[in-house]
């Protein structure tokens, strides 16, 4: 068990508001100010405030008053003169000059019932008059800076926020044995100064099962086990595992590591634990990333800001998962939506300091961090980086080319909106608006008028067909209304139907709506063909609407958007007729017998129904039928060499958006995936740009209680780079994203680098060199090699470049890592080990912090799991795609399905793909998968133990997925070998990666007979040497 | 245990020695697996520990206090009153309409005079062998957040629940059950599905182990399901003797490793579970009297009450904590009641009491 008891502390106590007995050592930093003295103070006043005032203040109220003590009782700091001026919840607390005014003198004085301070303690007479006369001389204060981000020395000075610098390589001479890199010569000083030997290197057949398991999460072949043991080329180890980073596996892998980092799931969480069908982009795009060694730096500023720092690769969009991949609490985003954006952007600040600089900068949302120099003001600064991201589905194209092609078509579109003159007159849009114009610009279409047979209203309107053919409503005018309109076609071969809403005199101010106002809100326009003799109606495919006018909001797109809350209105033209055009999908060839059925939805209420209207049917070719505006009816009569600009334009505009709008609806659809953008409301679920939410201070970090505006920024206590980001523009919501990830990747940012190393190295290792890889504050563990950390960090910065496939080579070429997990039996039989000098690792070092021995993990999860898939022959290596559900699935109470594990049928394909493409279900994990630690993907950044229990020994030795993999590995050595016993040895070599020893031969063997070959595989998945990893 | 010992005992057996190797072993492997009582924290308590075991009964959606036990005389005399405009409810999903009375009648009972509505009459004849906390407040109305909160102290998931810290600090007091065990509604999940129980950063085995009371295998894979013929009980108790040897060999060829160690002892606390879960799972065990008592043979407390008597049986048998769920989460169907409190509160109140 590698959870020794200081692991569980040293959990606890990251937490100290749930640690059942901590012990608050309280080391708060005091605040500096300036000592200039302002010209307006008097010498006297000044020195009256330095020599008797302030020492009161900070004896009798700093504790609660001030930045220093992280407290801001009522909002009140009394640290600087703007502290005083403004006040707190209650207004200022001193006017100067005037005492009797300021409610300091007010509450010391204890006048006010409800304001009396300093709590349970009276100032003197004397300090009450000192006080008052200081005020009286109009407060002399010369502390104009805000003390708001000093940290002082002591609380600056800790291991890991110390800038970086590459410690010189001890000179150790290394054996010939122990020879390897500046690893072990930082490794092998410490285990001198202990007198420590470490153990041999381990032997080959554990190297490469390591090595694979390592690198892959996959157990080896037989066969590549017997190659790599007989190889003699002295390079076999290092071939060996170049071409494991090579293999695209590696990716699978260390995805999984940096998923857990960031708690991704497929899933919200919370009580609505709905779907995100786009989240498995984002995995795809990690493990891609490893595959692709992506530099660390580059790989930080994709994933906060793609969108700013690539906006040429488009591909890169997935990236953004990033800051999406935390839980989203639905249902407190319907019903507290302001309580949700400090909670949800808490959960992005969290996760984002934690993965990258190792910090727990969440602990300072109520008050400043009780043990690392964390202001809350750095807190709310973070959270502003994110103030303006919406998490939701973002659409991105997958191709830049199609990108590059949608954002020119787009700009075409925004010029015609616009009436950009140099866009649309440009000589290359020349082409495309004459081709227009000879097609479509000068043929009206033939409009004939619809006959109606048959027009219902839906709730009581009184429905009339004029002479003209139109149908008047009138009588009773409900809220809401829905006319049917049955007609015989006027054509066979049907291109568009026209709707007209005619102005009538009998309608109020003559309509065309019913609405006092005149105005009308058609919901939906559906249309329909039933053939004659039949009831049956077969919907007409519309693919676009025109009208001559469109109220602002509520444009004619609305009534086909299917959406019954959005509608098409004509206010304020009131008092005319209007018209609107649909265009069909395809043309619709019509029997002289079949029938038209066109339905008006008018569902927005408040009497908004159409008065009079009248329907219309052409075969004229679609885009002819469109609605010209006005503007551009009366251009087109005009010669072309006779016109003006402004007419010119207007033809271009129309001609260009009908283009553009052809054009994109022929690209091809664009992916999604759940992520952020900084024009996705997910309140609306649209894309729309917002502006940055505004951030406060909360004080106590209660949302009633906002203090200052917090502008974006990160921790102030890193001396080298500022805490605070000076942008060009506040607004420019991904500007602020990008300073964070600049920030973060800084080569100054000496948490990053030493962050990222030490989560590889704990990959390694099974520990890292610091044991609390998600916390370097003064809760967390200290290295056990700080020289080496900060070797490694910059080694890794400067040298590697951030490429990780470096590091990882740098660590598996060390002797330290390639050492055997245990001492040999007996230490006298290995040459290298001198007795007379050599101490026990395992009585002065038992938990191996030196790194005398390789420590032994068990496989995780994945491992476990996808290890059998290989051993049982049936691994299927298809990368990437949409999530396997390893599930079934049925309708919950609410917004969250019903889960069933235990129903998924183990014969289906997609169970042999790989773990990493399970559909992770965040609040109903597998439980097989928990079983053997798959961590919780809740707020915190994940990490996973080794626990061991007799529940878990149940699952493995039980679940269908043991049990079904047990039979499919049995089936497959009945197939190949033909006697028990060969079956048996087979087995051992597929699962131990050996020959069976005599005695496991004849006790398999026995068993097998009895039992079966299935029974027998099961036993041997469930083994120890199968789990652990040596 | 020296290994040399151990060493010995592998060598003599030809393997099978091994086997009284990881009986020794087993007291000192448990220490290493995270579950044996925690002396330092036992000790480092404001208050030594009285309680030894508990039971939690959780009513989802959150039973309505003023409907109750919490008699509220004011709301008489505000009866159909709106909210004056200071009040500024958060988190409303409408607009707060006029105040309401408790549709219930309310009397006093027992020696203590504690005022129970109409909704519990059983309940209201035991209210002085209860104790009743009147001062709690909570910093969320949304279920979600305040499930978490009710579990772990926190709105925000990722924190271990109340049972998982109790599993944590102080350990179980049987090797046959699991220490948190958690009961929910057979008709669903809680709000949260899972999150309730979840270990956050402790380590898993402190987790809720969910129970499923009605199923054929109450605890996940405490049995091989029968499609997988070849998993009979000769070939599991043979092959428990089998693992045995081969993990023994494994061990005996490395220095003691209470790693391997904890998973050796793992699988023989996995037999004992079988054994004891079968036993402590039969609630018709207990005599008819009993059955009276937890409203097993009516109807409308059946499903609660099998579920309470099971809570009890387990901790008599040293669960450390049992939580029972009235309710799934949803709008219905549980203690959420807003759709109308006259008509949803009675039926679920009748069957808890």
């Amino acid at each position: 068990m590698r959870f020794s008891l200081n692991d569980q502390q040293s959990n606890v106590t990251k937490f100290p508001q749930l640690a059942l007995a901590v012990v608050f050592a309280l080391c708060l930093p005091i605040g500096v100010w300036a000592a200039e003295t302002a010209t307006e103070n008097d010498a006297a006043g000044l020195r009256l405030f330095n020599e008797q005032v302030l020492p009161l203040l900070k004896s009798k109220c700093f504790g609660c008053h001030s930045h220093a003590s992280g407290e801001m009782g009522g909002g009140l700091t009394l640290d600087s003169r703007s502290g005083w001026g403004e006040g707190g919840e209650h207004g200022p607390a001193i006017v100067p000059g005037k005492p009797e005014e300021s409610l300091l003198i007010k509450a010391v004085r204890r006048e006010d019932s409800k304001l009396q301070m300093p709590p349970g303690e009276n100032l003197s007479a004397a300090e009450i008059e000192l006080l008052t006369t200081w005020i009286k001389r109009g407060a002399p204060d010369p502390r104009i800076t805000r003390p708001v981000l000093k940290h002082d020395d002591d609380a600056t000075d800790w291991w890991s926020l110390r800038p970086l610098q590459s410690p010189a390589v001890p000179d150790v001479a290394l054996t010939k044995q122990q020879s390897g890199n500046a690893i072990d010569a930082f490794v092998e000083r410490r285990l001198r100064d202990k007198g420590i030997t470490p153990a041999p290197k381990a032997d080959r057949r554990t190297l490469i099962r390591r090595l694979y398991l390592d690198l892959h999460g996959l157990s080896p072949t037989p066969e590549a086990v017997t190659s790599f043991v007989a190889d003699s080329d002295p390079q076999a180890y290092e071939k060996l595992m170049d071409r494991l980073l090579n293999s695209e596996r590696y990716g699978e892998r260390w995805a999984r590591h940096w998923l857990d980092t960031v708690h991704f799931a497929d899933s919200h969480g919370c009580e609505h634990d709905v779907f995100r069908p786009n989240a498995w982009r984002y995995r795809d795009y990690v493990i891609g990333s490893f595959n692709r060694d992506t530099p660390w730096g580059r790989f930080i500023r994709e994933q906060l800001a793609a969108d700013r720092f690539f906006p040429d690769e488009p591909e890169l969009t997935p990236a953004l998962g990033f800051i999406a991949a935390g839980p989203l609490e639905l249902s407190r985003a319907g019903t507290a939506p302001v309580t949700f954006d400090y909670l949800d952007r808490d959960d992005m600040v969290t996760q984002t300091m934690a993965a990258f600089t190792s910090t727990t900068a969440n602990c300072a949302r109520c008050h400043y961090h009780k043990f690392d120099p964390i202001s809350q003001e750095d807190y709310y600064s973070l959270q502003a980086v994110f103030a303006g991201v919406g998490k939701g589905a973002i659409e991105f194209d997958a191709d830049p080319q199609v990108a590059r092609e949608r954002r020119r078509l787009n700009e075409l579109l925004a010029a015609a909106k616009t009436g950009d003159r140099a866009t649309l007159l440009a000589e290359e849009h020349a082409g495309v608006v004459a081709k227009w114009e000879e097609e479509f610009g000068h043929q009206p279409a033939a409009w004939l008028p619809l006959l109606p047979t048959g027009f219902v209203s839906s709730d009581g309107s009184t429905l009339k067909l004029l002479e003209d053919h139109s149908i008047l409503a009138s009588d009773v005018r409900p809220e809401k209304d829905t006319y049917t309109i049955t007609a015989p076609s006027s054509v066979t071969k049907l291109t568009a139907l026209r709707l007209d809403v005619l102005a009538d005199d009998s309608l109020p101010l003559k309509g065309p709506g019913r609405q006092d106002n005149g105005n009308l809100h058609l919901s939906e326009f559906e249309a329909f063909v039933v053939e004659d003799g039949t009831t049956e109606r077969t919907p007409l495919k519309i693919k676009k609407a025109t009208a001559d006018w469109d109220q602002a909001g509520w444009t004619i797109s609305h009534a086909l958007d299917g959406n019954i809350g959005t509608a098409w209105g004509i206010y304020p033209k009131v008092g005319a007729s209007h018209y609107a055009v649909f265009e069909l999908d395809e043309p619709a060839t019509l029997k002289p017998s079949s029938q038209l059925v066109v339905v008006l939805k008018q569902l927005h209420g408040g009497g908004h129904l159409i008065g009079r209207a009248k329907l219309y049917a052409t075969d004229a070719p679609g885009a002819s039928a469109n609605v010209l505006p006005e503007t551009v009816l009366a251009a087109v009569k005009v010669a072309r060499d006779q016109r003006s600009d402004d007419q010119q334009a207007a033809i271009a505009a129309h001609a260009l958006q009908i283009y553009a709008e052809q054009q994109l609806a022929g690209l091809p659809a664009r992916a999604a995936v759940y992520a952020v953008s900084s024009s996705y409301s997910h309140a609306t679920k649209r894309a729309s740009p917002i502006a940055p939410k505004v951030v406060h201070v909360l004080r106590r970090g209660d949302i009633d209680k906002p203090g200052a505006v917090a502008v974006p920024g990160a921790l102030s206590a890193i001396a080298s780079i500022s805490g605070r980001f000076d942008l060009a523009d506040p607004n420019d919501e991904a500007s602020r994203r990008a300073a964070l990830a600049e920030w973060l990747a800084s080569t100054d940012n000496p948490l990053t680098w030493r962050s990222i190393v030490n989560r590889t190295w704990t990959h390694h290792f099974g520990r890292g060199l610091c044991d609390t890889p998600n916390d370097f504050g003064r809760m967390g563990g200290v290295p056990s090699h700080p020289e080496l950390l900060d070797w490694l960090a910059v080694w890794f910065r400067d040298d590697a470049k951030g490429s990780l496939k470096k590091l990882h080579r740098l660590i598996l070429l060390s002797s330290t890592w390639q050492r055997a997990s245990t001492l040999p039996r007996s230490t006298s039989e290995t040459s290298e080990v001198s007795t007379d000098q050599s101490a026990d690792g395992a009585t002065i070092d038992s938990d191996n912090r030196l790194l005398w021995r390789m420590n032994r993990r068990r496989l995780d999860a994945e491992s476990y799991r996808d290890s059998i898939l290989q051993i049982s022959g049936r691994i299927d290596l298809t990368m990437g795609g949409p999530g396997i559900q390893q599930f079934t699935q049925s309708k919950g109470a609410q917004a969250t399905p019903k889960l069933d594990y235990d129903a998924f049928d183990w014969n289906n394909p997609s169970a042999a793909r790989r773990s990493i493409y399970r559909v992770v279900w965040r609040g109903i994990a597998d439980p097989f998968m928990e079983s053997l630690d798959f961590p919780d993907l809740g707020l915190l950044p994940s990490t996973r133990g080794e626990s061991v229990s007799a529940l878990q020994a149940l699952s493995v030795f039980n679940n269908d997925f043991v049990l079904h993999h047990s039979r499919v590995l049995a089936t497959s050595l009945e197939t190949t070998q033909t006697t028990i016993d060969e079956q048996v040895a087979q087995a051992c070599r597929l699962v131990y990666l050996r020959e069976p020893r005599d005695e496991e031969r004849t006790l398999l063997t026995a068993y097998a007979q009895k039992h079966g070959l299935a029974a027998t595989c099961r036993v041997l998945l469930n083994s120890n040497e199968f789990l652990f990893v040596e | 245990m020296s290994s040399s010992r151990r060493e010995f005992l592998w060598n003599i057996g030809g393997g099978l020695g091994g086997l009284a190797v990881s009986q020794m072993l087993a007291h000192e492997a448990l220490s290493a697996d995270g579950v044996r009582p925690r002396a330092e924290f036992n000790g480092g308590l404001h208050h030594p520990a009285k309680a030894r075991r508990v039971i939690q009964l959780f009513m989802t959606g959150g039973a309505s206090p003023m409907d109750t036990f919490d008699y509220k005389p004011e709301l008489e005399k505000l009866h159909g009153q709106k909210l004056g405009p200071d009040e500024k409810p958060e988190g409303f999903t409408a607009m707060p309409g006029a105040i309401m009375k408790s549709p219930f009648l309310f009397k006093q009972h027992g020696e203590s005079g504690r005022w129970v509505s109409s909704v519990f009459p059983h309940q209201a004849e035991v209210v002085d062998e209860m104790a009743f906390l009147m001062a709690m407040a909570s910093k969320t109305n949304v279920h979600g957040p305040g499930t978490y909160m009710m579990n772990s102290g926190f709105l925000l998931p990722g924190f271990p629940s109340m049972g998982a810290w109790i599993s944590y600090g102080l350990g179980n007091l049987t090797d046959e059950l699991p220490t948190f065990v958690v009961l929910p509604d057979a008709k669903g999940l809680p709000y949260n599905q899972k999150g309730p129980f979840s270990a956050g950063f402790l380590p898993a085995v402190n987790q809720g182990t969910v129970i499923n009371a009605s199923g054929k295998n109450p605890i996940p894979d405490l049995f091989a399901r029968e499609k997988y013929q070849f998993a009979t009980r000769d070939a599991y108790r043979d092959g428990f003797e089998l693992l045995r040897k081969l993990n023994a060999g494994h061990a005996a060829k490395t220095p003691q490793d209470s790693q391997l160690d904890a998973r050796i002892k793992s699988y023989e606390l996995a037999a004992r579970m079988q054994l004891s879960a079968h036993e402590a799972f039969d609630v018709s065990r207990e005599n008819e009297s009993t059955h009276q008592a937890y409203g097993l043979n009516e109807p409308v407390t059946e499903d609660f009450g099998r579920r309470c008597l099971l809570a009890r049986r387990l901790v008599e048998r040293g669960t450390r904590l049992v939580q029972v769920w009235s309710g799934p989460q949803g709008a219905t169907g549980n203690w959420d009641n807003h759709g109308s409190i006259p008509k949803e509160l009675p039926p679920i109140a009748k069957s808890v009491d």
